[in-house]
C-alpha cells in the first residue's frame, strides 16, 4: 500500500497544505501596484509635473497676472471635524513678485482684506494654500483670488468654481443629493 | 500528571510562537529588511553620491553662516527661491537647500557648508523616502488620514512582541544562551536553530524597542484618524498684520536676515541648538529654526518674527509633558538616528538580525514540518494498516 493511498489526500488539498504559508508572498503585490502612483506623486510635489490639474493659466488680478491650478484632480477631503479642504497651487507672474505681499484664496467675494480667505504659503513660483470647501456652497460659485500689495493696495479676480475644480462641483452636487 | 501539563502548556505555547509569523513571514521579513536599510538609508546615499558629501576645501576651512549660504546662493542662481536650510546629523554630509526655481520646480539641493556652491540636486529616485516609504507604509498612499498601508505594517507590531513574549516563554532557561555555541555539524536544522535562538536572545532589548516603538506608530495612527491630540505643541499664531510695516514704495519691508534671527533665537535660549532654519513662508510667517536639545531624542524650536526681532513662539524640552517625553521619544528610538552613525551602525546591526530571526524561523519550521510530515505519515500508514479512516493529525506543532 502507498503512502498516498494510506492519507487520500485529494491533490487541491495537497496543494493548500503545500504552499497555504507563501500565499503571504502575494503582498508585495501591493507595493508593486502603488509604485507608479508613488513615483508620480514624488514628481507631483518636486513640481516636475507642472503646477497642478486644471491649470487657469495668466489670470490678470490688479496690475498682476498668476496661473491658478488644483493639486489633484479629485474632490475636497475630509479633514475630521474642521470640514472638507481643496488644496490649490498659484505662480505669480515673475515680475510681480517682489510687489506681491500676499495672495488669498476665498469661495465667495470677501468683504474686506481682512476676510480674503486662506493665504498662499511658499515661494512666489509655486505657492500652496489649502481651501475650506463648505458642503452647501453652490456649484456655480466663483473662487475669489485676492492680491495685497506691500503698499497695502488690494486687488481681486475670480474664476468658475466649475473651472478651476470640476471634481469639487462635482462632489457639491452629490452634497447637495443628500444635505 | 504535572509534567505533562507542563509539557503541552509548552507546546501550546510553541504552536502560538510559530503562527504569530509563519502565516507572513514574508511580511514580516521584507519590512524587517527595509527597515534595516532605511536606518543607513542616509550613509548609503553618502557612499554613492559625492554630492552629498561635505568637502573642506582646505584645512583651515571654516563652515559659513546660514546668510552666508543665502547669499552665495542667490549669487549662483538670482532667480531662485530659498525655503528652507537643513543640517543633516553629522558634518559630513553637505546642506540640504530646499529650494524654488522661477518654472516652479522644487529640488533639493546639496550645498558645500564651507564654500556655499551647489554641488548638486537631489536625484529624482530618493533612495532614502523610497526606503522609508516602502517600510513604513507599503507605498500605499495616504487619501484620508494614515494610508491603509500603514497600518499593516505597524500592526506587526503586536505580533513581534507576541513572539518575544513567547519565544522566551519557549526557550527553557534562555538566560544561559548568551553564550552558547552554533552546532554546525548536525544539520541545518539544528544549526538553523540554534542561530534562531542565539539570535533571539540578543535581540531580546531590540525586538523590545521595535515591536513596543511600532505599537505606538499604530496608536499614533488611530489617534491621528480620530482627530484626538495629545501636543503640547503651541499654534504659532500669523505675525500681526500692524507688525508688517507698510512700504509707500511698494517693494518688501525690510526683514532681519538669518543670522540676526539664529543670533536672537540662541541669545534668548540657551542651549537652543540650529540645525534647520526656514525662511518666512508668507508675509506674516516667522523665520522658524531649531534643532536637538540635550536630550537627543527630541527637537526644540523657536519663531522670530523678522519685523520686530522677537522670539514670538518657542517649544523647548522643558515644555514638554512627561507623556511627551515618552511618545516623542518613540519616533527616533524606532530609527536609531539620534546619536549619529554608532547608534544608526548598531540598529542596523540588530535589524540584521531580525531579519536573519525571520528567515532561520522560516527555515526550521520547514525542515521540522518536513520531517514531521515524513513521520506522520508513516504513523498514519500504519494506523491505516491497522484501522481504516483516522483523521489527519496536525503535524506543525512539534516541537
Amino acid at each position: 500500500m502507498s503512502k498516498a493511498q494510506a492519507v487520500q489526500v485529494s491533490p487541491l488539498k495537497q496543494f493548500w497544505l503545500k504552499w497555504r504559508f507563501h500565499i503571504n508572498i502575494l503582498l508585495i503585490l501591493i507595493p508593486l501596484g502603488f509604485m507608479p502612483k508613488y513615483f508620480a506623486d514624488a514628481a507631483m510635489f518636486r513640481g516636475d509635473s507642472g503646477l497642478g490639474a486644471n491649470q487657469v493659466s495668466d489670470i490678470q488680478v490688479g496690475p498682476y497676472t498668476l496661473d491658478l491650478a488644483e493639486l489633484r484632480d479629485e474632490a475636497p477631503r475630509a479633514d475630521g471635524p474642521a470640514g472638507h479642504f481643496k488644496l490649490f497651487n498659484a505662480a505669480l507672474c515673475k515680475a510681480c513678485t517682489t510687489e506681491v505681499k500676499a495672495v488669498y484664496l476665498r469661495i465667495g467675494k470677501p468683504r474686506s482684506l481682512r476676510a480674503a480667505g486662506t493665504i498662499f504659503f511658499g515661494a512666489p513660483y509655486r505657492m500652496i494654500t489649502s481651501l475650506p470647501v463648505p458642503p452647501r456652497t453652490r456649484s456655480d460659485a466663483q473662487v475669489w483670488i485676492t492680491i495685497e500689495g506691500w503698499d497695502g493696495s488690494m486687488h481681486q479676480a475670480s474664476v468658475p468654481l466649475a473651472q478651476a475644480s470640476p471634481a469639487t462641483v462635482a462632489w457639491l452636487e452629490k452634497q447637495g443629493g443628500t444635505k | 500528571m504535572a509534567q505533562s501539563t507542563k509539557k503541552s502548556k509548552s507546546k501550546l505555547w510553541f504552536l502560538v510562537h510559530s503562527w504569530l509569523a509563519l502565516p507572513i513571514w514574508f511580511f514580516v521579513l521584507i519590512v524587517c529588511f527595509t527597515g534595516m536599510l532605511a536606518v543607513v538609508s542616509q550613509e548609503i546615499v553618502w557612499l554613492a553620491n559625492s554630492d552629498v558629501r561635505a568637502s573642506k576645501p582646505s584645512d583651515g576651512a571654516e563652515r559659513l553662516s546660514f546668510q552666508q549660504i543665502i547669499d552665495a546662493l542667490h549669487k549662483a542662481e538670482p532667480d531662485m527661491a530659498v525655503r528652507m536650510l537643513v543640517q543633516p546629523e553629522g558634518s559630513h554630509f553637505a546642506l540640504a537647500a530646499s529650494v524654488t526655481n522661477p518654472d516652479g520646480t522644487t529640488p533639493t539641493l546639496y550645498v558645500n557648508p564651507y564654500t556655499g556652491v551647489i554641488q548638486g540636486k537631489a536625484p529624482d529616485f530618493n533612495f532614502e523616502a523610497f526606503t522609508r516609504a516602502l517600510h513604513g507604509w507599503w507605498l500605499v498612499p495616504f487619501t484620508n488620514g494614515y494610508s491603509w498601508g500603514w497600518y499593516l505594517v505597524s500592526l506587526l507590531g503586536l505580533p513581534m512582541l507576541a513572539s518575544l513574549v513567547t519565544g522566551l516563554v519557549v526557550y527553557k532557561k534562555f538566560w544561559r544562551g548568551f553564550f552558547k555555541p552554533v552546532r554546525s555539524g548536525h544539520g541545518s536544522r539544528i544549526f538553523w536553530g540554534d542561530v534562531h535562538r542565539l539570535a533571539g536572545v540578543w535581540s531580546i532589548w531590540f525586538i523590545t524597542v521595535i515591536s513596543i516603538t511600532g505599537i505606538w506608530f499604530l496608536i499614533q495612527a488611530i489617534l491621528g484618524d480620530n482627530h484626538i491630540t495629545i501636543s503640547s505643541e503651541p499654534i504659532v499664531p500669523v505675525i500681526a498684520r500692524e507688525d508688517v510695516p507698510l512700504t509707500a514704495d511698494g517693494s518688501p519691508a525690510p526683514r532681519i536676515d538669518l543670522d540676526a534671527a539664529a543670533r536672537i533665537a540662541t541669545e534668548a535660549i540657551p542651549g537652543l541648538e540650529i540645525t534647520f532654519i526656514s525662511l518666512p513662508s508668507t508675509a506674516y510667517s516667522h523665520v522658524e529654526m531649531g534643532g536637538r536639545g540635550w536630550y537627543p531624542l527630541m527637537f526644540q524650536t523657536a519663531s522670530v518674527n523678522p519685523y520686530t526681532s522677537n522670539v514670538d513662539s518657542k517649544f523647548l524640552l522643558e515644555d514638554r509633558s512627561a507623556l511627551e517625553f515618552v511618545t516623542e521619544s518613540m519616533r527616533p528610538l524606532h530609527t536609531g538616528d539620534f546619536g549619529g552613525l554608532a547608534i544608526k551602525l548598531i540598529w542596523f546591526f540588530f535589524g540584521l538580525v531580525l531579519t536573519l530571526m525571520v528567515l532561520s524561523g522560516l527555515l526550521i519550521w520547514t525542515k521540522r514540518t518536513a520531517q514531521a510530515t515524513a513521520a506522520a505519515l508513516k504513523r498514519t500508514d500504519r494506523v491505516a494498516r491497522a484501522q481504516p479512516a483516522r483523521s489527519e493529525t496536525s503535524v506543525e506543532a512539534q516541537p
